[in-house]
Formats: C-alpha cells, sequence, structure tokens
C-alpha cells in the first residue's frame, strides 16, 4: 500500500506509524464509537453510578450509600437463590436446544424431495415471540384443563401440577424456552452442514463410511464453529431469560423460577429499588463476560476453523 | 476471519443484553403521551384541550372505558380527551414513573388501589380535594366507604372510578347435584370446608373430578380475609394514623385463614391452581371447581361464561366465623383517577371536568351494568338502566350488600403503604411456602413480615420520613 511504503521511507518509528494507522482509522469507527457512547457507555456508567445511591420512588437519586447494595447482594438469600435458578435454568435449555437443533438439522440436510417444505417446520419457532409463546404454555400447562395433562391421563399418569409445584415449574418454564431456541439453531447448523463440501461424504464413501461415520467423522467436527457459536449464544440467551418465566409464573412459587433478570425487573418496577437493582445487573454482567471469556478462551481451541 | 466475526457477534449480543439488564426504563419508555389526539371530527376551535388518559382496563372492560370516554367528547366541544390503554395495573404505573423522569405524563392516569400511598409520594400528583374545594363541588353522593379509601390525611387524593369486593362465587347447578340448598351460599370457613366435602367429586380410579373450591393465590384476598376480622395489614392502623412502619399481618387472624386454606387442598377437596386468578375462573367456568372467589368485576363475565351450562350463585366473602359479619367488613378495591400536576393548569382543569364526568351518575350505572364494578355515585343505583339491571341479575345485589355492610373504619380503609405492589408478592410466596409445607403458616408469615417490614423501613428512608 501507498501509505506503508511512504512511512517505510521516511523510517518514521513504529509509534508514528502506530498513531498514523490510528487516526485514519478513526472516522471509520466513529460512527459506532458514538453508538456504543450514546447506548452503552453511558447507560454503563449511570448504572454504576445509581447502583451507589439511594432513590426517591421515581428513581432520582438522593444519598449516596457506598457499596451497601453490594453487601446486601452477597449476603442476600434472594440474590444466592436467584443465581442458582439461572444457573439451573442454562443447564436445562442449552444442551436440550443443542441436541435437538442437532438432530433436526441433520434430517433437514438429508437430500430428499420437498424437503425444503420440512426445514421450514424445522425453524418455525424462530418466527414465535418468547411472550406468544408462553402464553401458549400457560393454556397448555392448565392444571386441570390443559391438555398435557390430559394426554398424561391417557396413559396412566396423575396430573403434574406443572407451574404451581416449586419441583416442577422451572421445568416448566426451560420447555418453552428449548422449544422456541431449536428454531433458531436448526437454521445455524442447517446453514453449516451445507457449506461442508459435498466431496468430502464421496470420499468418505468410497472408503466405505456409512451415513453415521460419516456424520460423526466429517459432519460434526467441521461444524464444530457453528456449534461452538450456537453455544455462546444460547448460554447468553439463557443467561437473559426474562419473557417465559415473567408470563408464566412471575418468579414463583416460592421464587423456584426467579432467574437473574426477573430478580432485576422486580427490583427495579416493583420494588423500586432502583440503585439494588442496578448493583444485580452489574454483577450479572460480570459474570456473563467472565464466562464468555472463559468460554473463548478453553473452548475456542477445540474448535475447528476452516 | 471467521473467527474475528464470530467474536464480533459475541460482544455485540453481550452488549445488548447489559443494556437490557441495567436500563430497561431506557428501552421501556412510554408511548408519547403528548401524541396529538385525533380532532378532525371536532369543530375547529382555538380553545380546544387535548388531554391524555391512561388506564389500565382490557377486554370487555377496556372497550367500555374508551365507550365512556367516546360519549364525554361527544357531549362538549372544548375538550378532548385521549383514553391510551397502558397495560395492566403494575404496568400502567411503572410507566408513569418511567414517564416522570422525562416529564412525559398524562394529564389523569387511572391507578390501582393500593398504588395510593406512593402516588402521594411521588409528589407530582393535584389533590382531587383541591378542585372540590375550588368549586365547592358536592361529593355527598360518593360511597362513603370508597371515599374514605382514597382520602389520606382528611383529602380525596383521587377519584375513585372502578370500585370492587372480593365475593364468593358458586355454581348453583353442581350445589343442586350435592344436595345442597342453592340459595344459600356458604357464609363461614366452616361453611365452605362442609360444602366442599358433599360437592367433590372422584372417579372410579380415585382421580378427583370435581372439587368443591379453589382460591387463587392472590395477596388481595388475604388482605380482605384480615380486614373481615378486624386485623390490620400494618402498624398505626394501617397506615392511617400515622405513617406505617411495621408489617403485622402475621397475626393470629393471618395463621387461621392460611391454617384453613391449607387444609383444604390438603384434604383434597379444593384445588391449588397457583397465582392467576384467570386459571380458577377457567376452572370454575369449566364446572370442575364449584366454588371461586374473584373480584365483582368479574361478574358479568362469569355470568356470561356460564351461560347455557349453569346458574351462577354469588355470595359473600366467607368469614372465620359468623360473628365477623358484625365486627368489620371488606376493603375497597379497584382503581381511582389522579390527576397530575405536571401538565399545565388548563389541562388539569379540563381533567377535572372529564373527572366529574367518569363518576357522575350516569357513567357509573353504565359502567356498573356493562362490567360489575359498583358505582361509585351512590346516585347510580337510581339510574333506570341500574334498577332494571339489577332486577334481572341479582347476584349484582350481593356486592352491593357487602359493601354497604362494612363499617367504615381503618380495617375497612385497607392497609397504606408505599411498598404495597412488593408486600403482595412477599405474602403470596409466604402462601405458597406454607402450602408446599417447607414452612408452618406462622413461620411463613413471619418471613414474609420480617420483610415487608424491610421494605416499609427503607422506603421511609428514601422519602425522608
Amino acid at each position: 500500500m501507498e501509505g506503508q511504503k511512504t512511512a517505510h521511507y521516511k523510517h518514521g518509528t513504529p509509534f508514528q506509524k502506530e498513531l498514523k494507522n490510528w487516526l485514519a482509522a478513526l472516522p471509520f469507527l466513529l460512527p459506532s464509537i458514538i453508538v456504543f457512547t450514546v447506548f452503552i457507555f453511558i447507560p454503563l456508567i449511570r448504572s454504576i453510578v445509581l447502583s451507589m445511591y439511594g432513590t426517591n420512588p421515581i428513581g432520582q437519586m438522593t444519598s449516596f450509600v457506598g457499596l451497601k447494595y453490594y453487601q446486601r447482594l452477597f449476603t442476600s438469600d434472594q440474590f444466592i437463590n436467584s443465581l442458582t435458578v439461572t444457573l439451573k435454568f442454562v443447564l436445562y435449555t442449552v444442551p436440550g436446544v443443542i441436541l435437538l437443533g442437532l438432530i433436526l438439522s441433520t434430517l433437514g440436510n438429508i437430500r430428499l424431495k420437498g424437503i425444503s417444505v420440512f426445514r421450514i417446520l424445522f425453524s418455525l419457532t424462530i418466527a414465535i415471540s418468547g411472550a406468544t409463546a408462553a402464553l401458549l404454555f400457560m393454556f397448555l400447562y392448565h392444571p386441570i384443563l390443559g391438555i398435557f395433562n390430559y394426554l398424561l391421563s391417557l396413559i396412566g399418569v396423575s396430573a403434574i401440577p406443572w407451574l404451581i409445584d416449586p419441583k416442577w415449574a422451572l421445568i416448566a418454564v426451560a420447555i418453552p424456552r428449548i422449544w422456541l431456541g431449536t428454531g433458531f439453531a436448526t437454521v445455524l447448523l442447517l446453514a453449516g452442514m451445507q457449506g461442508i463440501p459435498e466431496e468430502y461424504y464421496e470420499a468418505a464413501k468410497i472408503d466405505g463410511a456409512g451415513f453415521w461415520q460419516g456424520w460423526r467423522l466429517i459432519t460434526v467436527p467441521l461444524l464444530t464453529p457453528s456449534l461452538f457459536f450456537l453455544l455462546v449464544v444460547t448460554t447468553l440467551n439463557a443467561f437473559q431469560t426474562f419473557t417465559e418465566v415473567n408470563v408464566l409464573t412471575n418468579g414463583g412459587p416460592i421464587n423456584s423460577t426467579e432467574v437473574m433478570v426477573q430478580s432485576i425487573y422486580r427490583s427495579f418496577y416493583f420494588n423500586g429499588q432502583y440503585g439494588y437493582a442496578s448493583a444485580q445487573a452489574l454483577v450479572l454482567f460480570v459474570i456473563i463476560m467472565a464466562l464468555t471469556i472463559i468460554q473463548f478462551g478453553v473452548l475456542e481451541k477445540k474448535v475447528n476453523y476452516e | 476471519m471467521k473467527r474475528s466475526l464470530i467474536r464480533i457477534l459475541t460482544v455485540i449480543i453481550l452488549f445488548g443484553l447489559f443494556l437490557q439488564a441495567c436500563t430497561p426504563a431506557a428501552t421501556k419508555a412510554p408511548e408519547s403521551a403528548t401524541k396529538a389526539p385525533e380532532v378532525a371530527t371536532k369543530a375547529p376551535s382555538s380553545e380546544v384541550v387535548n388531554i391524555a388518559f391512561w388506564h389500565a382496563m382490557s377486554g370487555h372492560n377496556g372497550e367500555v372505558i374508551e365507550e365512556l370516554v367516546k360519549r364525554f367528547n361527544d357531549s362538549q366541544s372544548a375538550i378532548v380527551v385521549t383514553p391510551t390503554y397502558q397495560g395492566s395495573y403494575d404496568d400502567s404505573i411503572n410507566k408513569l414513573k418511567a414517564g416522570l423522569q422525562s416529564k412525559d405524563v398524562p394529564a389523569i392516569v387511572q391507578v390501582y388501589d393500593i398504588g395510593t400511598r406512593l402516588m402521594i409520594d411521588l409528589g407530582v400528583m393535584t389533590p382531587m380535594q383541591s378542585f372540590i374545594d375550588k368549586e365547592k363541588f358536592d361529593v355527598s353522593d360518593i360511597e362513603p366507604g370508597v371515599a374514605n379509601y382514597y382520602s389520606v390525611d382528611g383529602k380525596l387524593w383521587s377519584m375513585p372510578f372502578n370500585t370492587s369486593n372480593p365475593v364468593l362465587y358458586y355454581n348453583k347447578t353442581l350445589f343442586k347435584e350435592a344436595g345442597l340448598d342453592p340459595e344459600k351460599a356458604p357464609r363461614t370457613w366452616a361453611d365452605v370446608t362442609e360444602y366442599s366435602r358433599a360437592l367433590v367429586k372422584k372417579d372410579a380410579s380415585g382421580a378427583t373430578t370435581q372439587y368443591g373450591c379453589s382460591f387463587a393465590i392472590y395477596g388481595w384476598f388475604v388482605e380482605q380475609f384480615l380486614a373481615v376480622q378486624g386485623s390490620y395489614y400494618v402498624n398505626n392502623e394501617n397506615g392511617r394514623a400515622a405513617l406505617a412502619t411495621e408489617a403485622t399481618f402475621n397475626g393470629q387472624e393471618g395463621v387461621d385463614l392460611l391454617t384453613w386454606w391449607k387444609a383444604l387442598n390438603d384434604e383434597g377437596i379444593c384445588v391449588n391452581l397457583g397465582r392467576a386468578t384467570s386459571d380458577t375462573k377457567k376452572a370454575f367456568d369449566s364446572g370442575v371447581v364449584a366454588m371461586t372467589l374473584d373480584s365483582t368485576a368479574g361478574l358479568r363475565d362469569r355470568i356470561d361464561a356460564a351461560a347455557g351450562k349453569f346458574e351462577v350463585g354469588v355470595g359473600f366473602l366467607p368469614r372465620s366465623e359468623e360473628a365477623d359479619y358484625e365486627k368489620s367488613g371488606t376493603i375497597i378495591g379497584g382503581a381511582s383517577l389522579w390527576i397530575t400536576n405536571l401538565r399545565p393548569q388548563a389541562e388539569q382543569d379540563a381533567a377535572w371536568e372529564f373527572v366529574k364526568f367518569m363518576s357522575s351518575a350516569e357513567s357509573q350505572a353504565y359502567w356498573h351494568i356493562q362490567t360489575g364494578y359498583y358505582p361509585i355515585n351512590s346516585a347510580g343505583y337510581n339510574e333506570p338502566d341500574d334498577v332494571a339491571w339489577r332486577a334481572k341479575y341479582p347476584q349484582f345485589q350481593v356486592a352491593i350488600d357487602q359493601l354497604h355492610m362494612a363499617p367504615i373504619n381503618n380495617y375497612t380503609a385497607g392497609g397504606l403503604i408505599g411498598v404495597f405492589p412488593e408486600a403482595r408478592q412477599t405474602v403470596e410466596t409466604a402462601i405458597e411456602e406454607c402450602f408446599a409445607g417447607t414452612s408452618s403458616p406462622k413461620d411463613a408469615l413471619d418471613k414474609g413480615a420480617k420483610s415487608v417490614t424491610q421494605a416499609i423501613v427503607d422506603y421511609n428512608d428514601n422519602i425522608g420520613q
């Protein structure tokens, strides 16, 4: 490039070179810097400030309280509970979504006449909002009139108090999330599968590999970038779950479904504890940040990039 | 290349999540309250005052409220009211709080009963009393019990609009089948237990096909059950004599209530369907549950849903014992209309005109017939339509009787605390703990009361009391 050549001839120090590159890049970065500042950095700083202040009922800061909310947070059963519930929710949903997505995308990848109809069917849940799905399941879960318990009664299983029993509620909330997430997972993995060159399979066939061997030794390894991306996104999504919980249980019974965002929502809106809610949100942010770094650090090494 | 793409995508999603988690107020800005209403049909006039009205009535009740607004707009040409449905009572008050930060608030907002203390403490409301005093407006027709609920320190802060009570709904047809007198609703807790035993039905395999009763785990019912026993929810006479500083719902009255309620479920004659009143209503409408508790506001819906299937009976909220009927009464439920002081005086005056219209005998009678909320204006009962309606559906009379039976005191005035929505949820969790058997009724309520007391103390600190 011309610029590099000039720099070379002028024998500029590495620092000057760096600076020059930065100045050249700045105009291109400016739009995103502005957007990030307005929508992310300013709210972030505001949240940090708010988490150290007492507020009046409208949410205006009144008195400085230091780290009181953080102190309360880490000694509160409610916070520990919401943390546990969130982790459980992640465990209930993430493997399910990935597994179902993998199965459906494998089926969708089979070359058959009319397969595109099935591909659309498999990915249809992308078009459904969390609130709609939750309302739908609310009808299905009705302890007396719901279809789930009716179906169970046909095979002689006694009714399950889906959303009423603290032992069942989180599972009941996880099911619609898995159902919803499967659509996106299928689309993503199917796209990944279609990016795998056909020749690999042909070569494997010549070597005598069957469908299962081809899937295990070619599809899955070459799919790892997609799978890794799916894992990260699904985990982050599971951490921010709110809609299904809010519609189906509102965090109950006995806080058994009170995931972190629901807890933040309750503190902020219902309880009017704006500072405390901000502290909760920041802790959630740090947890997710840490988790993402770990995921990149550990898992990325095992990901097979083309 | 792909590696960096994935990294960038992840960072974007991560930040998106953070933004969503930390700043719900920023992302959920209220719909513009100052949106210009449609005035095309009005005669052009420079004097026209446009005001925004936020309400929380959905479904049929929402249609009725819009019809009332239309009647008001058609009745004169100086004021145009634009109604906006803002979601549930909780959503609506939260949008108001968010709107206050950006000074984006309507002239009138409908707020639920338990938001009263909070609304006063927000400090942005013009008390209804100042309009009443200025105009020497005659308020003698407003139901005294209702006015009592919305009066704090001798001032009527908001104009009651939709007012209700909890009543016991029962299935007369199932009563007959079970050999019970369909004209005699249970009056006491013991009656409910006894009737439920008669009403429960099991099939050959032992599975229950019909339950005696089902009451939603709804904090409002607890508040009512305490009031009818002559018991305070919070100290300082429900926060009416002085600012409340402590929750007191964990007394013997609360323990007795939970003990009885849990026993009904444990015996299998009643069923716990969770917190949603919509689920108990559905079960009642389908005839699987013979008795349920709900607001009088649902009466019209119950009658419509049961049409052709069974006959709906309405009874008083069951009391712990017959003597309770002499002691105390139910609390006013529902919502009222508030005028905000952040809008220009002309808008506030226009809002007052609208409030007067909404509380008039005619409007209230129409509202009563259409919904089941009883008229806050006692002259509403004399409207010919209302008289005819009650003759056709005597069930409506029960709610009115229950209202008029209740003595006016600080039990029936209800609790006055700024953290009521939180308290209600805490009580609901306590009930769940008790039903699940993880805590005794006493322990569950004690724990709940401790948490609510803490919330009250924090709240009082924050408003500088």
